[in-house]
């Protein structure tokens, strides 16, 4: 953007929010550059609104003046889907985090999109709810970046991912306009359901700045169990097991030999050392209920090659148990300087052959590979662990993620499970969607968005969305920074 | 001279007069019939109408024919009756795949073999097919627990008038790629594309079902009893509040005024903690728990209720769950009553000289938040009937989306929200 176009824009856009929430610094601005993956680019403006007004007047300022604008939260997107890469406006939602309503009665709850994961559940379980999506950075990410990613979280194989908890959304569209969809009732009946369409686009059809989300009574008792196997293989086949004997877990988590190792590491949840692979299952439901589930679960484990069986006793010894598999990303720093982490679905039975396949992969060019995943849905993150200081490295674990994401869409399955298309896979896209496909998508994308201003470069291949910029290098030393720290800022 | 000289007939296969009565649409026939063998076969059909241009109406079973508005203009039938194989099904990661005309009855059948169900029972399952509970967004009684057909359906494949066939979503349960165009589709009653294939996860059948019958003299602590269940850890499957004359068509005679009956499932020791705390609520609400037996057929004749055969009008109010009291307060004294109050949905049978009226209160006491729609209604009276009601806030978009899909307005012009 030329000098003096950027000082008009800032000083109008300081009209609408004041001079301290809107900068151009570069300084100031550098740390709006990244989000969770390894691409950078730096925005030319960051905007902090305290009100979904002030968001649209936002929009419009920049919609008139024909410039990019990236909505962005805590901006821990492992897909590129906050880095802004055709640069222009970030807006960012950090005044925008309050809990508007509780309204128990209607089984709802209002939220500005800035409001952290963990903190609505926080606040509902007093009353006796929680809200059911739990990505494993609930902790950090916002209920506005998850309903731009439709965000899942372990808990989702019995309850469903965003989607399937948000009944109406304000939006701020590249016209300016606010305007509410949905809302508070049960059903939509009023057209067609654009609650339901926008969830999961990723930013590039506007903005939510109002989330009515679907609230649940908390189950009154978990029951969760570590299973520990010889091999992911025996560990994948038992999962088809447990599904197949009627039992319906709320969650099932597997872990392989190196997270293993990575996590006791890092936090001691109690997971044994010599372990092939470790699930980790929970049920919930009334007393007497669970315990029964968690016997006829456990036999089940045993019955599929387990080892050995053991159940929480406490919510002490629960908490463990989710605290190494919740903290498996940030362990990975013990393992490696850098990772790349993949997001790609299998079905279910299609597990073994493709943890054997990547097993295959990771002999072949040298590259260890951990898996830390969602097993009940079929949905996988293996982890290639590299140095991204040494040469040729990191392009050679974009080929190997590449190969992977390849692999799962030919086993029938997507590139992405709940992280997003974003910026990384944009071009893995065409593994799962033809170009008729695409069209279609990209011909609703121009109904909500006709100049291409909604974070663009996301989602579509470049082809098919002009102008997309290309991949940068990664930021090593901010990636390195990142895994050394072996804090918690990764997750998936 | 261009193209559209060229192809200026219509398209499809001619039909008798007879056969045009059979595709009727409230009072409009068609002269044409399609009945594409497969998703591509419909794209291309569907193409040559669009060329023509010659209105669709899109035809699964027909038991939604009666929602919406009378459609504007209609040429061509577009029958799914030949797309109806289970084109993919694997027990072991529950899903499957499915062309748009299968019946539901078949689709759960297959399903029931493997000891497997869709929890979801739109009316009539006999005859209505899966794209047709696609397109009409039907549900069943099991919406506050299940949640509804948006929540089941992972992937589509979808005929545009372009001709084009082109799918969303995928065949697993978990899935960000690309947007959610089923949503689009779902409740979109035809409008946008023809639904061609679904693909939907499924759920192993639960161990017990259990039904409560409980009687009620007002049909306000009826209501809060089902209300006060749908906020408690295990909620029923499903939770209906009815009058003397739906109970009598689900088989029941009462010398009571108002029912609430309940579906209980689940694991066995669940359904039994379900029984007790469902009977503590409605013993609280002044109610009891009545003994003996429910008719078998008690939860279809009660899923099959608010679609009926014969040519009757139902509203249908969708509302918060603190306003379903408020609806009853203005439902006139001659009409019929069916609500599920942990859904916030109350549908009413209403005599055909009162349903304009009944709508415009029933409207009124809705508000903003909640929407009145006709879910049925024979077409001379719904001529005089506002059958969506006002627009959305978000309707521009919703127009919009319409012209990109369908440019030239070929399918169901008419008849949805807004005269979409």
């Amino acid at each position: 953007m030329e000098r003096g176009d950027l000082d008009r824009l800032l000083r109008r856009l300081r009209g609408v929010v004041g001079d301290s929430y809107a900068f151009a610094d570069p300084y100031e601005v550098r740390l709006y550059q990244y989000d969770a993956s390894p691409e950078t680019a730096l925005p030319d403006i960051v905007v902090i609104p305290g009100t979904a007004a002030e968001v649209a007047q936002v929009v419009k300022i920049c919609a008139d003046a024909n410039v990019p604008i990236t909505a962005r939260s805590a901006a821990s997107s492992l897909a590129g889907g906050t880095v802004p890469v055709k640069r222009g406006v970030v807006i960012t939602f950090a005044r925008m985090d309050r809990i508007l309503e509780i309204d128990a009665e209607n089984l709802r709850a209002v939220v500005e999109p800035g409001v952290v994961n963990l903190a609505l559940s926080q606040a509902l379980k007093p009353h006796g709810y929680y809200y059911v999506p739990d990505p494993s950075s609930q902790g950090a990410c916002t209920i506005g970046g998850n309903v731009g990613t439709n965000a899942g979280g372990p808990h989702t194989l019995l309850y469903g991912v965003t989607v399937n908890h948000v009944t109406g959304l304000e939006l701020a569209l590249p016209s300016g306009e606010l305007v509410q969809v949905g809302g508070r009732k049960a059903g939509a009946a009023s057209g067609y359901d654009l609650t339901g369409l926008f969830v999961g686009s990723e930013g590039t059809m506007g903005i939510a700045t109002k989330i009515w989300v679907k609230i649940q009574p908390l189950p009154p008792v978990q029951k969760t169990l570590m299973a520990v196997y010889p091999d992911v293989e025996t560990a994948s086949n038992a999962v088809s097991a447990i599904v197949r004997s009627g039992i319906l877990p709320a969650a099932i988590e597997m872990m392989d030999k190196l997270s293993i190792q990575a996590i006791e590491a890092a936090s001691h949840a109690g997971y044994p050392l010599d372990a092939g692979a470790v699930l980790l299952l929970e049920v919930d439901g009334v007393p007497g209920l669970v315990e029964e589930l968690g016997e006829r679960m456990a036999k089940v484990c045993r019955e599929s090659g387990a080892s050995e069986v053991r159940v929480a006793r406490d919510e002490a010894e629960r908490q463990a148990l989710w605290k190494g598999r919740k903290g498996a990303f940030s362990a990975m720093g013990r393992l490696s300087p850098d990772f790349y982490v993949m997001d790609g679905v299998v079905p279910r039975t299609k597990l073994p052959e493709t943890l054997a396949r990547i097993a295959a992969i990771s002999a072949r060019t040298g590259f260890k590979i951990c898996n830390v995943f969602h097993a009940g849905d079929g949905n996988l993150h293996p982890l290639v662990l590299f140095d991204a200081f040494k040469s040729g490295q990191y392009e050679a674990v974009l080929r190997i993620g590449d190969e992977i994401l390849k692999l799962c869409a030919d086993a029938g399955g997507s590139v992405t499970g709940e992280h997003g298309i974003g910026l990384e896979k944009r071009e893995n896209i065409r593994y799962v969607f033809s170009d008729d496909d695409l069209e279609v998508m990209d011909r609703v994308r121009r109904v909500f968005d006709p100049l291409g201003l909604m974070n663009p470069g996301k989602v579509f291949p470049g082809d098919v969305l002009e102008g997309s910029a290309p991949l940068k290098p990664p930021n090593h030393a901010r990636r390195r920074a990142a895994a050394s720290a072996g804090g918690d800022e990764i997750w998936v | 001279m261009g193209l559209k000289a060229h192809v200026a007939t219509l398209p499809g296969q001619e039909i008798s007069v007879e056969e045009q009565r059979r595709w009727h649409v409230d009072d409009l026939l068609p002269s044409r019939l399609m009945r594409p063998a497969d998703a591509e076969d419909a794209a291309r059909g569907l193409r040559l109408c669009d060329m023509t241009p010659a209105a669709v109406v899109t035809w699964g079973g027909g038991t939604q024919m009666r929602l919406g508005g009378t459609p504007r203009r209609y040429d061509v039938a577009f029958s799914t009756d030949r797309m109806s194989r289970l084109l993919e099904y694997e027990p072991a990661d529950l899903t499957c795949r499915v062309e748009a005309g299968m019946l539901l009855r078949d689709l759960q059948e297959a399903l029931l073999a493997q000891g497997q169900r869709l929890p979801l029972e739109p009316p009539h399952p006999d005859r209505a097919t899966v794209g047709g509970m696609l397109a009409a967004n039907a549900n069943g009684l099991g919406r506050s627990r299940y949640g509804t057909v948006r929540d089941w359906v992972i992937g589509i494949a979808i005929a545009y008038p372009s001709g084009k066939l082109a799918r969303a979503g995928g065949k697993v349960v978990k899935n960000v790629a690309g947007y959610d165009l089923m949503k689009l589709h779902i409740g979109a009653l035809g409008t946008l594309g023809v639904i061609a294939e679904v693909n939907f996860k499924v759920q192993t059948r639960p161990q017990v079902e259990a039904t409560l019958i409980a009687p009620f003299n007002t049909s306000a602590p009826a209501i809060d009893a089902g209300t006060q269940l749908a906020r408690q850890y295990l909620a029923p499957a499903a939770a209906v509040v009815l009058d003397q004359g739906a109970l009598k068509e689900c088989g029941l005679t009462a010398d009571w005024r108002w029912t609430l009956a309940l579906k209980l499932e689940g694991y066995a020791r669940e359904v039994e903690a379900a029984r007790d705390k469902a009977t503590g609520v409605i013993r609280e609400a002044g109610g009891r728990v009545e003994g003996g037996d429910v008719p078998p057929r008690f939860w279809d004749a009660a899923r099959d209720w608010s679609a009926p055969d014969a040519e009757l009008v139902v509203v249908r109010a969708i509302v918060p769950l603190t306003a379903i009291q408020a609806i009853f307060g203005v439902l006139p004294e001659d009409s019929q009553v069916m609500a599920q109050p942990a859904a916030g949905l109350v549908d009413v049978r209403v005599a055909a000289g009162s349903a304009a009226s009944v709508l415009e209160r029933l409207r009124t006491v809705g508000g903003d938040q909640g929407q009145v729609i006709v879910a049925t209604a024979p077409a001379a009276v719904k001529t005089g009937l506002d059958v969506w009601g006002p627009p959305p806030p978000g309707f521009p978009i919703m127009r919009a989306l319409k012209q990109a899909l369908d440019p030239n307005d070929i399918l169901n012009p008419g008849r949805f929200v807004g005269g979409i």
